[in-house]
């Protein structure tokens, strides 16, 4: 990392920097640049160490925090050493993520079960909350007596009333379209659930911002339910939410239905959305965070972000060997819809989507796989490319990417309008 | 911060070095929502160790798998004390703070504070106001229903307006819709129970709800059959005991309702199998008097101890007499000086909140000669409601709720006719919640967040209830019928409710020894 710094030279640059020849000055080795960065640092002056030949056209805060990167990369401490996740996520988005993939380690065991009990005890949840927080409610409905299916719907308080009665609640929303947005929780299949903390908060926002009508689903997950399980209680869910008259709404008075989810939840999004087009249930878009896609091949991005920013290729090998029916392999077509077992989607009314990928997502080529299958289908696609984004950058509200994100669902979702 | 990212700061994710004990001292707003506490300058230590943590996994796999069978995990919301204890499973020093070298912090990226979204917590409290708060039951099809549940909240608020013309005639009006309802389940079934307790307080008022102490011998127990929340709340209490009993060989139960002493059965057995032998084993219970001279503590008492001999526990057994627990007086109990007590309190803390303005009140009475006993433990279960709250109509909305979901989850019971006198069970409380005032009305149900206040106020401090109690209870309720019912982990104590609604919630508590420490810090554990 020291390379960033572009030199640190010996001599502080008091004359005109355009007339300091390349000769004079050699680079500092390790133990020499050290008290000159500390020195900065206690100045707040990094110009004193920024190569002179740069000739202050740098922006000083990237340089400040390129000089802050590197400072903690030559800490002598070795172990110390940062990794490279945490020199692209807030503090404690790495606490969260990591203390995420570390818990799970524990739950996934090598023989394929997993341990939903102490899964379910460290999950953390909110029950469904009838008095509006930030103008927005939630409540809990069975939607399949059989299957136990849960989904938690979240409205805003209408019109601004601080206690929605019954009736509220299940009034037919305005003559303005109101989009219903079906969420599927991420976790890859074995992970999470709707009353999940860090899902309900998603939720909610998306509530805010898109003024729409959320509906979370308490999908059944892997090991114990297998494929189609998840798809089975998407397509449920897309029915009861496609039948409830108090979410219609627009002139045309209809439930305008959008899918959504991340991770595992956009390929249910993605699954539930095609067995809508084979039946005739209209879909006005797809909304695709991270998805989770895969296949046999090892593709070059993870190979290359294999461990580096939290997931690992085995830990996506065994959620895929947990979810998909015993004895397939990664191409099956619920892991791989467009590769050799897939169906081709060409001709088809497929919804038009909205693919968000993270630049350090070790199954980044899947997904922008999964772009291209749909641009060849001639289906209609916006990629989101988050070059510096990880994994999860949407679960908190501190990075730019979440905020243009949910800027981008939020216009996706209004395009009808 | 270096070497992460500044974050946007929303709330207190980003705090230089030199910033006041204040501002150092705040749970991190942003992970606060994801339920999660950890103190802002706390992250970093958090990072380190969970750096180490997860090198310490690489290098040895096998141990991975140890953490998940042997370890016990308690209060998951507590990052810092997670990844310690999984440090020390691990047999790995905790790294100290001296060996962080922390880097100035350069400020270079603050962008404007934003609005920090506080969340609900939505765990501890759903009705913190006392204002109007509806119910939603489950998917309700029919108009009839919808119409129903909003008839039951008019006539309840006219009720409390003290309308009572108009109440008489909503009922009449109610009654009627029941013919076009399903009364066989759902909102058709629960509605009646409640149009019947809204007739009885505004037309006999001074009827009791109550019926003979044999009658509710017998609610008590096909209830306790018909669904799981009585066996939840006794072996969840049960495991508590049995670690805090641990390395104890005289100790000592208090129990605050006998009632069948379907509890005890089951610790007896577990003591007599602990490692090391049983302790000697002494119970107290305390129930009502016997109206025709029979002796019923001492008969449950008499069976108890044959069970106990058959497994070679020593016990002896003494059976309190009390109409009201506020009438019990320590002495009673005869705890003796080296005994290790427990006390068990399964659902009748609640009836002690009735405020009678001659007496001391009853409840802080009985919590302060709970205390003067310096239990090893307290096991407190009660049902996960708000029905104390002083307006008449949040008393009757809440319990709407509250018993829609109960009911629901009876319909899983596959036996007939203990569902149906279960049934009767709860509605006799919703009886009591509805129709009666003053001293009358007994079932004062508070939430667990209000129970947590008030017995760190009353000098008692939380034991944790970890993941080995979490698995057992998950484990036995798979026994029992239907997928619906679920158990949570809050803070260290247990709930278990149907479908994400937590109806009934078990904690653990211990006497703080110093009285000058009144608000027990939840970040202890001593089991």
């Amino acid at each position: 990392m020291v390379e960033l710094m572009i030199g640190i030279s010996r001599d502080l640059p008091e004359e005109d920097e355009i007339q300091v020849e390349k000769k004079k000055k050699k680079p500092l080795d390790l133990e020499q640049a050290m008290p000159l960065l500390l020195q900065a640092f206690e100045d707040g002056n990094i110009d004193t160490i920024i190569n002179p030949r740069l000739l202050k056209v740098y922006d000083p805060k990237e340089a400040t925090r390129m000089v802050t990167c590197a400072t903690a990369c030559v800490n002598h401490l070795a172990h110390r050493r940062p990794r490279m996740s945490q020199m692209v996520v807030p503090l404690n988005t790495w606490v969260l993520i990591s203390y995420f993939k570390l818990a799970y380690n524990i739950l996934r065991r090598p023989d394929g079960t997993f341990d939903r009990h102490l899964a379910e005890f460290q999950d953390r949840r909110v029950p469904a909350n009838r008095t509006p927080v930030d103008g927005v409610f939630s409540f809990d409905v069975i939607v399949d007596r059989a299957t136990s299916l849960l989904t938690r719907v979240y409205r805003s308080a209408p019109g601004g009333e601080a206690h929605p009665s019954i009736v509220e609640f299940e009034r037919p929303l305005s003559t303005e379209i109101v989009p219903v947005i079906i969420f599927f929780h991420g976790g890859s299949f074995a992970h999470s659930s709707a009353s999940s903390a860090i899902y309900d908060t998603l939720c909610r926002r998306l509530v805010g911002i898109c003024k729409a009508v959320v509906v979370s689903v308490n999908y059944r997950r892997a090991p114990e339910n297998r494929y189609p399980c998840a798809y089975d209680d998407g397509w449920a869910a897309l029915n009861w939410v496609s039948s409830r008259p108090w979410l219609r709404s627009g002139r045309d008075s209809k439930v305008h239905v959008y899918l959504a989810g991340d991770s595992s939840g956009g390929n249910i999004a993605h699954h539930v959305a095609l067995r809508a087009v084979e039946s005739g249930i209209e879909i006005l878009g797809n909304i695709l965070l991270n998805p989770m896609f895969g296949g046999q091949e090892r593709t070059e991005s993870e190979k290359r972000l294999d461990g580096k920013y939290f997931v690992t290729i085995q830990d996506r090998d065994w959620y895929w060997r947990a979810f998909l029916p015993e004895g397939e392999d990664r191409d099956h077509s619920a892991c791989n819809p467009f590769g050799p077992n897939g169906k081709s989607l060409e001709g088809l009314k497929f919804p038009k989507s909205l693919v968000v990928v993270a630049g350090f997502d070790l199954v980044q080529d899947w997904q922008l796989g999964y772009v291209e299958g749909l641009k060849r289908a001639g289906q209609e696609v916006k990629l989101i490319y988050l070059e510096q984004a990880t994994i999860g950058f949407y679960l908190l509200p501190n990075n730019d990417h979440f905020y243009s994100v949910m800027e981008e669902i939020n216009n996706f979702v209004s395009s009808n309008c | 911060m270096g070497p992460y990212k500044s974050g946007i700061s929303a709330g207190s994710s980003s705090s230089s070095s030199s910033s006041c004990a204040g501002k150092q001292s705040e749970i991190d707003g942003l992970l606060s929502g994801a339920g999660y506490k950890v103190r802002s300058s706390d992250l970093r230590q958090v990072a380190h160790r969970l750096e180490r943590l997860e090198t310490v996994m690489v290098n040895a796999p096998a141990e991975i798998s140890q953490l998940a069978s042997e370890a016990v995990h308690y209060n998951p919301s507590d990052l810092a004390s997670w990844v310690d204890s999984m440090l020390s499973e691990l047999n790995q020093p905790v790294p100290m703070s001296s060996d962080l070298s922390d880097l100035p912090y350069i400020d270079g990226f603050v962008a404007p504070a934003l609005h920090q979204t506080v969340l609900s917590e939505g765990w501890t409290e759903q009705n913190t106001h006392e204002q109007q708060q509806l119910t939603v039951v489950t998917a309700v099809e029919e108009d009839s229903a919808i119409r129903l549940v909003h008839l039951l909240m008019t006539c309840a608020e006219s009720v409390q307006r003290g309308e009572l013309g108009l109440a008489g005639s909503l009922i009449e009006e109610m009654r009627g819709l029941l013919t076009s309802v399903n009364t066989e389940c759902g909102i058709g079934k629960v509605a009646g129970y409640f149009i019947d307790a809204l007739s009885r307080r505004l037309f006999s008022p001074l009827a009791v709800c109550a019926g003979s102490s044999l009658e509710s011998d017998i609610l008590y127990h096909h209830f306790y059959e018909a669904c799981p929340y009585l066996k939840f709340a006794h072996f969840t209490a049960n495991q508590a005991i049995l670690e805090a009993f641990d390395g104890h060989d005289c100790v000592h139960v208090v129990d605050f309702s006998l009632m069948h002493g379907l509890q005890w059965p089951a610790l007896i057995q577990a003591l007599a199998l602990r490692p090391g032998g049983p302790p000697l084993l002494r119970l107290t219970g305390i129930g009502p008097p016997s109206p025709d001279g029979r002796d019923s503590l001492r008969e449950i008492g008499l069976r108890l101890a044959e069970l106990a001999r058959s497994v070679n526990v020593r016990f002896a057994f003494r059976g309190v007499a009390a109409s009201r627990l506020d009438d019990v007086k320590p002495w009673m109990l005869q705890v003796g000086p080296r005994e290790a007590v427990a006390v068990n309190s399964i659902m009748q803390l609640h009836r002690l909140l009735g405020s009678d303005s001659s007496r001391v009140s009853p409840i802080d009475s009985v919590l302060g000669w709970i205390r003067s006993l310096n239990p090893k433990i307290v096991t407190v279960v009660e049902q996960e409601a708000n029905h104390n709250q002083p307006e008449f109509l949040d008393r009757f909305t809440e319990a709407l709720y509250y018993y829609s979901t109960m009911f629901d989850s009876l319909e899983a019971c596959s036996l007939q006719l203990e569902k149906s006198v279960a049934e009767m069970y709860m509605q006799r409380e919703i009886c009591n919640v509805v129709c009666c005032e003053g001293s009358a009305r007994v079932e004062r149900h508070e939430p667990l967040a209000k129970w947590r206040a008030r017995l760190n106020g009353a000098g008692f401090r939380p034991l944790h209830l970890g993941s080995n109690a979490f698995k057992q209870a998950s484990i036995l309720l798979t026994l029992f019928s239907a997928a619906g019912y679920c158990v949570e982990e809050n803070e260290g104590c247990l709930t278990l409710g149907w479908h994400s609604r937590p109806l009934i919630a078990a904690s653990a508590w211990q006497a703080v020894s110093d009285t000058s420490a009144p608000f027990g810090r939840i970040k202890d554990n001593l089991l």
